[in-house]
């Protein structure tokens, strides 16, 4: 498939590479419900005493995947709503790596099943997930393929360059480690650039120890190409339509040479703290359930007029309370400010100092700049002006417009054959429309619940259609 | 600026629901969102948005036909400006009725269909003529399909329709002589209509004998008889070069209209100087103005790259045939309301397209 669509939001306040440890708080607040994983199956009752490593909670619909307590403590469950709250912590000190790890993994290729279990125990296997849905893979099954990615394009989640910091060792590991659990299936491995300094390292260290594609696809950086759906896509993963392929980020295989390797759990995520709001942005690594006012007090350049985003600001979600705490998932926080003066006929000025995806300001010829995003909507909400903008950015090669036209007359049939299940829910729709649609939120919606009413296409009728398309395309040719 | 914003702040409680001015809040709020930026936030994922929206989207197009509207001023006298005045007012008034009926927000689409419409009338048309139209045009052409981004047809094309067919005789004798000179008719205010024997447009006068062209250079300039805003080829190819600069305009809708328009001439054309008609038809009449204003109109046209291409080329062949094989020597605006009708069809056969080149991709 060939790239097309995608933009690149240029937003001031990019995190920079390093990674400051934060010390475990005085309490934490465990979200058990996240964007793809819901810990819904406590294991746990209020006022008990948890061990390090003990399993808090399970995900009944992805896999039973636990939520594994990072500290010791008392649990309460009533304390914050949706939350498991943990006090009197008793966190374990993480020992420096021991200086006589080997550098390889000892072949035992007959232990796969007893690793996955491991690796699903010590809170790792949240990381790997099934390209196709975006959600967690099933721990017992076999991909067709493994896609193991270093890149992260929105602004601002985690960098890879931040994850992989030094940790050379722990990701050929890692990938040892993941190779033996598969039997021969091609593991991807994808880099901003395939012939840097990093990228020579691991093919250095990795050579004769695992059976890793080292395949230059030529790829655009530009978001959303990281996706993961769409990398499979553009891997050419995807040909038959039943095809499994897992996706593990980068920090997933550091969590996988940490669970197999040492034994030890993983519940610390490295996550990103940007944004133009952000004093000083950079990358921190943090226990789960670590409250978000903590991490952000002392930090921001202004307390009120702000609005704090678990994630980017294209596909993150509006965090209404900082009480809580940062859940699994959590990739990075982006603070953004809240719009406070009102501009006087801003949409007449020449705009040299906003960038557009269209061309309709004079930044057009300024290039890429770097530029403070508010969460203004910058506009007002109208019906669909059929621009083409949501159809040029899409990287899925879908016509956002159309099915917002057909979802708008509720016929979901129709949003259904223009393939509304390509989306990537990447948001750009929503982030180009002058019109301000919640484009993505509706095609979200729409994949749900085509989903869920109306199932899988019929193949027959659709063999019929394209008979009818045919016979219409010669009508207008003879036309 | 700051007595601006705190007279507007004043003002609002006034329209607050259940007050006396209530139902007048989509007045308000458009008067209010026109000088000063909204406040309002995206609610939902992505939490920032790219600084297009509709109302700059359409100033693009009104900036494009700025030089016609100006060149219309020096040809035509400042009489222009009632009209467009007039035609603003007429039809914003039904706008605004429509907002407020409706409950919704007043929508920028029509501050190009009042801008567009005087242009494509005689300059000479009484002003009630205009007002009619318009009122016509936004009521026919647009509210009754719902509003903005829903009506199928051009609103200003309907409006001109009408009066076309209804009161032919006096929108084919109300041409006001052009200016020239340096200064034109910019500061004179024309009623006057020529007078009967030298009322012939050059599409009239190529009808009638096909080696009675009007030179280009005039073509060019724009010193002929004609609509306000469509004798200025020079005013009208700047303008649309714009347009299609800011990506507003689709250059597949042009150029599939100019290709097919060109093709077709060349077919139908006869005599021993067929370069010098089709460069003749390119440049007269209503063409240019029409393609690159409201060809490319995405609403009333198909959403579809492929469709715009068909979409463009059905124009074209329509007006060149219109032009040439029927007694009326104008096409482009039965030609585009053609197309327009078409749109939705084309539409149909090219997402089936779409998808089908989409089945693939699993």
């Amino acid at each position: 498939m060939k790239p097309r669509g995608g933009y690149n939001v240029n937003l001031i306040g990019a995190p920079s590479l390093d990674v400051e440890k934060l010390a475990p708080p005085e309490m934490l607040c465990i979200p058990l419900h996240g964007r793809k994983l819901e810990f819904s199956e406590l294991c746990v009752a209020e006022g008990d005493t948890v061990t390090p490593g003990q399993a808090l909670a399970t995900a009944p619909l992805s896999f039973s995947v636990p939520l594994v307590a990072p500290c010791g403590g008392t649990v309460s469950l009533s304390k914050l709503d949706g939350h498991i709250v943990m006090e009197n912590l008793n966190c374990p000190a993480q020992p420096a790596s021991d200086p006589e790890t080997p550098a390889h993994v000892p072949y035992d290729s007959g232990k796969a099943a007893e690793k996955r279990r491991k690796l699903v125990d010590l809170g790792a296997w949240r990381y790997v997930s099934n390209a196709r849905t975006q959600r967690v893979a099933d721990p017992q099954g076999v991909p067709d393929a493994v896609i193991v990615s270093t890149v992260h394009l929105e602004p601002f989640v985690a960098h890879g360059g931040a994850i992989c910091k030094n940790k050379v060792g722990e990701l050929v590991r890692g990938l040892e480690h993941l190779q033996l659990l598969l039997e021969y299936q091609e593991i991807h491995l994808v880099l901003p650039d395939v012939e840097n300094e990093f990228a020579r390292q691991i093919q250095d260290r990795i050579r004769g120890h695992a059976w890793l594609k080292l395949s230059q696809v030529p790829l655009q950086m530009r978001y959303p190409f990281d996706n993961q759906t769409l990398l499979a896509r553009h891997l050419g993963l995807f040909t038959e339509g039943d095809e499994t392929v897992w996706f593990i980020p980068a920090a997933g295989i550091i969590a996988f040479d940490k669970a197999l390797t040492y034994s030890r759990t993983c519940t610390t995520n490295i996550i990103s703290l940007a944004g133009p709001m952000v004093e000083e942005p950079k990358h921190i690594e943090v226990q789960i359930g670590h409250p978000i006012d903590r991490i952000l007090s002392g930090r921001l350049t202004r307390d009120e007029d702000i609005r704090v985003i678990n994630g980017g600001i294209l596909t993150g979600t509006h965090v209404t309370d900082t009480q809580t705490g940062i859940d699994a998932e959590c990739s990075g926080l982006t603070v953004l400010e809240t719009p406070v003066v009102r501009e006087m006929f801003g949409w007449l000025r020449p705009g040299g100092d906003r960038r557009s995806f269209s061309k309709c300001f004079t930044s057009f010829f300024k290039g890429s700049f770097e530029e403070n995003l508010s969460t203004s909507l910058r506009g007002e909400v109208r019906p669909c002006v059929v621009c083409g903008q949501c159809v040029s950015v899409c990287p899925a090669g879908i016509m956002p417009n159309a099915i917002h036209k057909y979802l708008y007359s509720d016929e979901l049939e129709q949003a259904q054959r223009l393939r509304t299940d390509l989306c990537v829910e990447c948001g750009l729709c929503s982030y180009v429309c002058p019109s301000k649609i919640d484009l993505y939120d509706e095609l979200v919606r729409a994949k749900v619940q085509i989903a869920e009413e109306l199932g899988e296409p019929d193949q027959p009728q659709e063999s019929e259609e394209d008979q009818q398309v045919t016979e219409e395309s010669n009508k207008e040719e003879q036309a | 600026m700051k007595f601006m914003a705190n007279l507007l702040d004043k003002m609002r409680p006034a329209f607050e629901k259940g007050r006396f001015l209530g139902p007048m809040k989509p007045l308000f709020d458009a008067i209010d969102a026109f000088m000063f930026n909204p406040l309002s936030q995206a609610k939902l994922a992505p939490h920032a948005r790219d600084p297009l929206d509709v109302k700059r989207y359409m100033s693009m197009v009104i900036i494009a036909l700025l030089p016609a509207t100006f060149a219309s001023f020096y040809f035509f006298g400042w009489r222009m400006l009632p009209m467009i005045m007039v035609s603003y007012m007429a039809g914003g008034a039904v706008e605004v009725i429509f907002a407020v009926i409706r409950k919704e927000e007043i929508n920028e689409g029509f501050l190009v269909t009042g801008l567009l419409f005087p242009l494509i009338l005689p300059p000479g048309l009484p002003l009630w003529m205009v007002a009619l139209g318009v009122v016509v045009g936004v009521l026919v052409g647009k509210e009754i399909f719902g509003g903005t981004g829903r009506n199928l047809f051009n609103p200003a094309l309907v409006g001109r329709c009408f009066l076309l067919l209804s009161y032919g005789g006096e929108m084919g004798g109300a041409w006001i002589e052009p200016g020239g000179g340096f200064f034109g008719r910019l500061f004179q205010y024309e009623t006057v209509a020529v007078d009967a024997v030298s009322q012939a447009t050059p599409l009239y006068k190529a009808a009638a004998d096909s080696t009675d062209l009007t030179p280009m250079t005039q073509l060019l300039f724009g010193n002929t008889l004609g609509c306000g805003g469509e004798t200025s080829a020079i005013a009208l190819i700047g303008g649309g070069v714009m347009l299609l600069m800011f990506g507003v305009a689709s250059w597949r809708v042009v150029v599939s209209t100019i290709v097919a328009f060109g093709v077709m001439t060349v077919v139908l054309v006869d005599g021993d100087n067929v370069a010098e008609q089709i460069v003749f038809h390119y440049l007269a009449g209503g063409f240019l103005l029409g393609t690159f204003f409201m060809t490319t109109d995405p609403v009333s046209g198909p959403i579809t790259s492929g469709g715009k291409f068909v979409y463009g080329a059905l124009i074209g062949i329509a007006t060149a045939l219109i032009r040439l094989k029927t007694p009326l020597f104008e096409g482009m605006m039965f030609a585009i309301l053609a197309g327009n009708m078409f749109a939705p069809i084309i539409d149909e056969v090219f997402i089936a397209l779409h998808v089908r080149g989409l089945r693939n991709e699993k």
